[in-house]
């Protein structure tokens, strides 16, 4: 199937730009200018750490930003878990047969995909306490908000990361299954989840990449994370360049690898490759 | 001789479309049902249906006397006994050749897995693919994949096996090899229903030819009589366009 698309598309370049423009020089053409981006990149960055960072403050504030990390690394963790674990409900709930069930699943992904995290951040940190008064601790409120908003808004997409997968299954793998005399949610485990697992699966982890750069916005209810940090750097030195390449370092050092462990699971959901 | 699989007067309808007509047909035990018949004619609505994978709206199908669609029979239980293969082979393909075999008797039966797993590797050998008991659908050929799936619905021990036009997916050169395991099924008495458009197998090993058109059973003899001389227009009409 992909050799057909790629098979077609090549075709549709060559016939379009014939003359000027063949495969070689096309080839050529793109290395050269990827070529001269990165270089461009790389100078800058290097002229930013030459002139720009200190590193007698990069001594004094690594150690707030590296709590900061393990704060968002945390956060992650629990709001990622919960979000992926609810997510795949939802997903199931879009696609059940029960009207109530189907219903309440697409109005919950509508609220949460059609409104801002920061607005529900907001709702939950400032809305909900008051609903009911005394119930909930003034101080220490702040990481209940991040989990509780993170977790309802990442689960609504990785809902829909899910519904996507279970419907790319095809009908016949149920009704193999239920043939085989398993039942629905016996053949929904077995059979149907791990194969619309590993078709949601990038969806999912672009998502849960998300999820960590949403963190950010948990700044605004004063959590100690990575831009907090930047932020209070930032006032009292008024030096923007040395927080700012530990915030980017911080960052990638948790999405990285996240989409490295992405990668993993699509390659071991191979189930024997294309190797025929 | 006892009737293993009745329909009785069965109707079925897609929305307004009234698909299955009335329907009556009783297979019995170890015979080999051939249906045939134009496309849309309604032969694989009516396997689906013995199956419940559709449900009907008007008479009646049983097995072993139980009807289908009884409240208290359960569903489940009831396609245990009723092995199925389809056109498009249908293997789950996360597991390898000897799991898709062995999951319903582990998941469902709850039988242990050294006994699942040496029933499986039994049935594997027994359609040939003893040496690709570890190898996943996607590096099989068709006609693999399809003895596969017969072995995967014999696993349960049903006591009938309907076959959905099993050989129409797959190139010329593989459809010998399936064919052959059905042959091989029907000698070893397996009650069978199989829709198919490889003439030369519904005559050389059906017991009974059913002619359906227009979502109706329209002609049953055995199948020399059938292809020697059909009694009713449609069969002498549908024989003459087969040549
Ligand atoms: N899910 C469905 N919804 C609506 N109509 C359907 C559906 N499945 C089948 N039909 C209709 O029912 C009729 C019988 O279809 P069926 O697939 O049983 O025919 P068939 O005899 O198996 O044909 P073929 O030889 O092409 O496989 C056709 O008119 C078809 O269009
Ligand atoms: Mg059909």
């Amino acid at each position: 199937m992909a050799d057909s698309y790629s098979g077609a598309s090549t075709e549709a370049d060559t016939t379009g730009a014939e003359g000027f423009l063949d495969d070689e020089t096309l080839k050529i053409l793109g290395a050269s200018i990827s070529s001269f981006f990165a270089l461009g990149v790389v100078l800058l960055v290097l002229y930013i750490l030459a002139t720009q960072v200190s590193f007698t403050l990069l001594q004094t504030i690594i150690p707030r930003f590296l709590e900061a990390l393990a704060l968002v690394l945390g956060i992650v963790v629990v709001s990622s878990v919960l979000s992926v674990t609810s997510g795949i409900f939802v997903g199931l709930a879009r696609v059940s047969n029960t009207a109530i069930t189907k219903g309440i699943s697409a109005a919950y992904v509508q609220f949460f995909r059609g409104t801002p995290l920061l607005f529900q951040i907001f709702v939950v940190y400032f809305g909900i306490p008051v609903l009911w008064p005394g119930t909930f601790p003034i101080q220490g409120w702040e990481l209940p908000t991040a989990i509780i908003a993170l977790t309802l808004n990442h689960a609504a997409y990785v809902g829909e990361a899910v519904r996507g997968g279970i419907g790319a299954v095809p009908d016949g793998q149920m009704e193999a299954a239920r043939s085989l005399g398993m039942g629905y949610v016996q053949s929904m485990r077995e059979v149907v989840i791990p194969q619309a697992w590993r078709n949601a699966l990038a969806a999912v982890g672009n998502d849960q990449i998300i999820l960590v750069k949403d963190t950010s916005l948990l700044t605004v209810i004063a959590i100690p994370e990575l831009m907090q940090q930047f932020r209070l750097v930032n006032s009292a030195t008024f030096d923007p360049w040395t927080p700012l390449v530990l915030v980017a370092i911080a960052y990638l050092s948790i999405t990285i690898p996240m989409g490295r462990l992405v990668e993993y699971l699509e390659h071991r959901a191979d189930w024997g490759g294309d190797s025929r | 001789m006892s009737h293993l699989l009745e329909f009785d007067e069965v109707d079925k309808y897609f929305g307004d479309t009234h698909v299955l007509k009335q329907v009556s047909l009783d297979v019995d035990e170890t015979e080999v049902c051939v249906v045939i018949g134009p496309s849309g004619s309604g032969k694989s609505t009516l396997l689906r249906c013995a199956n419940r994978l559709e449900e009907i709206q008007g008479g009646e199908i049983r097995l072993d006397g139980v009807p289908l669609s009884d409240p208290d029979a359960d569903i489940n239980r009831l396609r245990q006994q009723i092995g199925m293969v389809f056109q498009s082979f249908n293997l789950f393909p996360h597991k390898t050749a000897l799991e898709n075999v062995t999951l319903a008797p582990l998941k469902v039966r709850g039988i242990d897995e050294d006994m699942a797993n040496a029933r499986g590797e039994e049935l594997l050998e027994q359609v040939g693919l003893g040496a690709q008991m570890n190898s996943y659908p996607n590096q099989l050929s068709g006609g693999q994949q399809q003895r596969v799936a017969i072995a995967r619905a014999l696993a349960m021990d049903p006591k009938v096996m309907l076959f959905d036009e099993v050989t129409s997916a797959l190139d010329p050169e593989l459809v010998g090899e399936v064919l052959e395991v059905m042959r091989t099924l029907a000698d070893d008495g397996m009650t069978m229903m199989v829709v198919t458009h490889e003439m030369g197998f519904a005559r050389e090993v059906g017991d009974r030819i059913v002619l359906m058109a227009d979502g109706s059973v329209v002609e049953t003899g055995a199948p020399e009589q059938f292809f020697e001389n059909p009694e009713t227009e449609r069969g002498k009409k549908f024989l003459s366009k087969l040549l």
